[in-house]
């Protein structure tokens, strides 16, 4: 069965690119260049994933994000500009899953297609219970965590944000979702816990914690457990 | 000068007990008059042996004088009527009664009535000349003391501070400065009419004399920079008005110099930001150009040639583009954030973050460029949060990470240290370095030290440079004694937010 993309993007030359490489991997694209275009596709002819671009003429993309959340777990991937860094973390913390910087190149945008799609994958089925990559296995349901063949011992929240992290494997989960769902919705402001307890998570995990390998930060975003 | 100044102005016992003006009569005067009377009184009854009648009553005559002197013409009239009577009560017979025997008596106590009267008008006339003139000599060192000091003033703040304490030093008060700033009305009514008029007002001026202090405008017609208020105000005190409008000219002065100087600041300000503009926009649409006229140039080979052109001049073309490319968008995104970041609206958003989380991120990204892990970094354990914008922060190391790969051959050292109050991130190679010439402009915007015909990021290091200050922090350059360049960016370590226990 052929996977349906539905990339919202006003600049022609950009939706172009997106549309021929996308149908060159195999994906039936529809677009659209506005957000009230979009959103009527997504009622008509829902697809598998959005690639939906900000800054788009009609909106900001927030009640975009939000309708569709509301009756679909369909993956929603944000394009932003550099200068949008508000924007996007307001789409990603508003339930969209994942986002790409302009310039991006197309490898980079089917890596994020792809990881999107593995996720509607397992969300519609069961939630994810285990995590591996190299060295490192998490195993959510019998609390354990391994790396290179050894039981690391975590302290209990630094093993509910290793945990909340491998429930979004792969994709970028912000700041503010982090701390909603380790400590609590009071603490959306305490970023220094994340950065602490990251930094010991990363200690007891990484082999070179300067380079992550597993945990990786995405610089005033959030941060993403790597899949491969 | 200065101590001329410090004598007058800054001495507090002269600022509050004594300030530039006429004392009011008071009961002490009235003490000091029967004090004198009482001992002249005394004296002659030392002498009473010894002395006529004539001698007594110069001693009260001498009396007499010394009051008129020393105190106001009231105090002192009644003084001179005071003696004629106590001398006629205890030394003119019959003595203890205010009867006079002899005509002779009589006319001598009539005469030293009117001499004493005389005499003590006469005296405490001198006594005021002296003290105006004393006040006049006062009030024209205080006016040569506040232009020399005020021509030093650099700032309105320290300008009112020193016209405030000047009028406090001259008139009791309280006195009220207010400048009229750009057209914001005065809230005092006073002040307001008075710039309004152009003119003083209040007492001794023919303009509402009914007033109880005088308002002076700053300055003249059409140059008015704001009023004073000063207390009190005597419609006899000509001299005083005269001082409080000296007073009040010179701060008008300073204060249109004041106005002068910051006009003539912001014009140069100006100039120098077009200046900066025009550099700014040649060196862009230079380092734009250069890779557009790349990227044009491959595509257009590709589109035309296509079939002609070999698999591999096809691969080298298109990587061509894809390089040139991304050097244009990094190029865009330093300039972007170059000119917002010069543009001081716009606070930058700090956030408590790892430096070991920026530097990890930046490695990962950069790797792809550095094939041959040439970078090789040191990040200490448990190192302090810093407040910082990441991305900002993120894209310096950036910068620097990416000159050092390009301007030099073999290892990249990247090392992050704190103590108690910095944090400082170095990198260093060991490239040809940067030579004295081309240091003393590195961090200035639009300069590039690139002799070599490769391309430089443009403004990167300026723009490093305005990321580190605008944290707070430095971005410095030294030479290495090996050889190859050494940029160290320090962040200062704040107070660190207070975290649970970890658990």
């Amino acid at each position: 069965m052929t996977l349906k993309v539905l990339v919202v993007e006003d600049d022609r030359e950009i939706r172009a690119l997106m549309q021929s490489s996308l149908s060159v991997e195999g994906f039936e694209v529809q677009t659209a260049v506005s957000i009230s275009e979009g959103s009527a596709i997504l009622r008509h002819s829902p697809p598998d994933v959005v690639v939906l671009d900000l800054g788009l003429p009609d909106g900001d993309g927030v009640d975009l994000v939000k309708e569709v959340r509301q009756r679909q777990t369909l993956p929603i991937i944000v394009v932003s500009a550099r200068h949008q860094e508000e924007q996007k973390i307001k789409l990603l913390d508003a339930g969209a899953d994942d986002y790409l910087t302009k310039p991006f190149s197309v490898a980079e945008l089917l890596a994020r297609i792809r990881v999107a799609l593995r996720h509607r994958g397992t969300a519609l089925a069961v939630a994810v219970k285990e995590h591996q990559l190299d060295d490192l296995r998490v195993d959510l349901v019998n609390y354990v965590v391994e790396s290179k063949g050894e039981v690391l011992h975590l302290t209990p929240t630094e093993f509910k944000l290793l945990a909340r992290l491998v429930r979004s494997a792969g994709r970028v989960v912000t700041h503010r979702q982090l701390l909603v769902d380790v400590w609590g919705a009071e603490f959306t402001e305490h970023t220094h816990y994340l950065r602490l307890y990251m930094g010991q998570l990363r200690a007891k995990i990484e082999r070179d914690p300067a380079e992550p390998r597993h945990l990786l930060t995405e610089t005033g975003v959030g941060y993403r457990l790597a899949v491969n | 000068m200065r101590y001329q100044y410090d004598w007058w102005y800054a001495d507090p016992i002269m600022n509050t007990s004594k300030p530039l003006m006429r004392q009011n009569p008071s009961a002490k005067n009235w003490l000091i008059l029967a004090l004198l009377l009482v001992l002249a009184t005394a004296v002659c009854f030392l002498l009473e042996t010894h002395v006529t009648l004539t001698s007594q009553s110069m001693i009260y005559v001498l009396a007499v004088v010394i009051a008129a002197y020393k105190l106001d013409w009231l105090t002192s009239a009644v003084g001179a009527i005071g003696a004629v009577f106590a001398l006629n009560f205890f030394f003119v017979p019959p003595r203890w009664t205010f009867e006079i025997e002899s005509q002779e008596h009589f006319i001598a106590l009539g005469v030293m009535l009117v001499l004493a009267l005389v005499i003590s008008r006469l005296a405490t006339g001198l006594r005021r000349e002296t003290e105006i003139a004393q006040l006049n000599e006062q009030r024209a060192q205080q006016l040569q003391g506040l232009a020399s000091h005020l021509s030093e003033v650099q700032t309105t703040e320290q300008m009112l501070q020193h016209a405030q304490q000047a009028l406090d030093t001259a008139f009791a008060g309280p006195n009220t400065l207010a400048l009229s700033k750009d057209g914001v009305a005065l809230t005092d009514d006073g002040m307001r009419q008075c710039v309004v008029d152009a003119a003083t007002l209040g007492p001794g001026t023919g303009r509402w004399p009914g007033l109880n202090a005088w308002y002076v405008p700053l300055g003249e017609k059409d140059q008015i920079t704001g009023a004073a208020c000063i207390k009190p105000a005597l419609a006899n005190d000509a001299a005083g008005l005269e001082h409080a409008q000296a007073l009040c000219a010179q701060l008008a002065q300073s204060l249109w110099r004041l106005r002068l100087t910051s006009k003539v600041q912001a014009a140069q300000t100006e100039v120098q930001r077009q200046q900066l503009q025009g550099t700014f926009l040649a060196a862009i649409s230079h380092d734009l150009r250069t890779p557009l006229a790349a990227i044009v140039g491959a595509a257009s080979s590709l589109q035309t040639q296509h079939d002609k052109l070999p698999m591999p001049e096809q691969a080298r073309l298109l990587g061509s583009i894809v390089s040139e490319a991304s050097y244009l968008s990094t190029l865009t995104e330093n300039t972007l954030q170059f000119v917002s970041l010069t543009n001081a609206t716009q606070e930058i958003k700090k956030d408590w973050e790892a430096m070991e989380e920026i530097v990890g991120a930046v490695l990962s990204r950069i790797r792809q460029r550095d094939v041959n892990r040439r970078i090789k970094s040191k990040v200490p354990e448990g190192l302090p949060l810093v407040k910082a914008d990441p991305v900002l922060i993120a894209q310096l190391i950036s910068n620097l990470l990416d000159n050092a790969l390009k301007y030099s051959d073999g290892a990249i050292d990247l090392t992050v240290q704190a103590d108690a109050k910095q944090l400082t991130v170095t990198v260093k190679d060991h490239g040809p370095g940067i030579s004295e010439a081309a240091q003393a402009v590195i961090f200035k915007p639009y300069t590039r030290s690139d002799q070599s015909g490769q391309r430089g990021a443009g403004l990167g290091l300026a723009l490093c440079k305005a990321i580190a200050q605008a944290h707070g922090g430095q971005l410095t350059f030294s030479a290495r004694k090996s050889g190859g360049s050494s940029f160290a960016l320090t962040l200062p370590i704040e107070t660190q937010p207070a975290a649970k226990e970890l658990l």
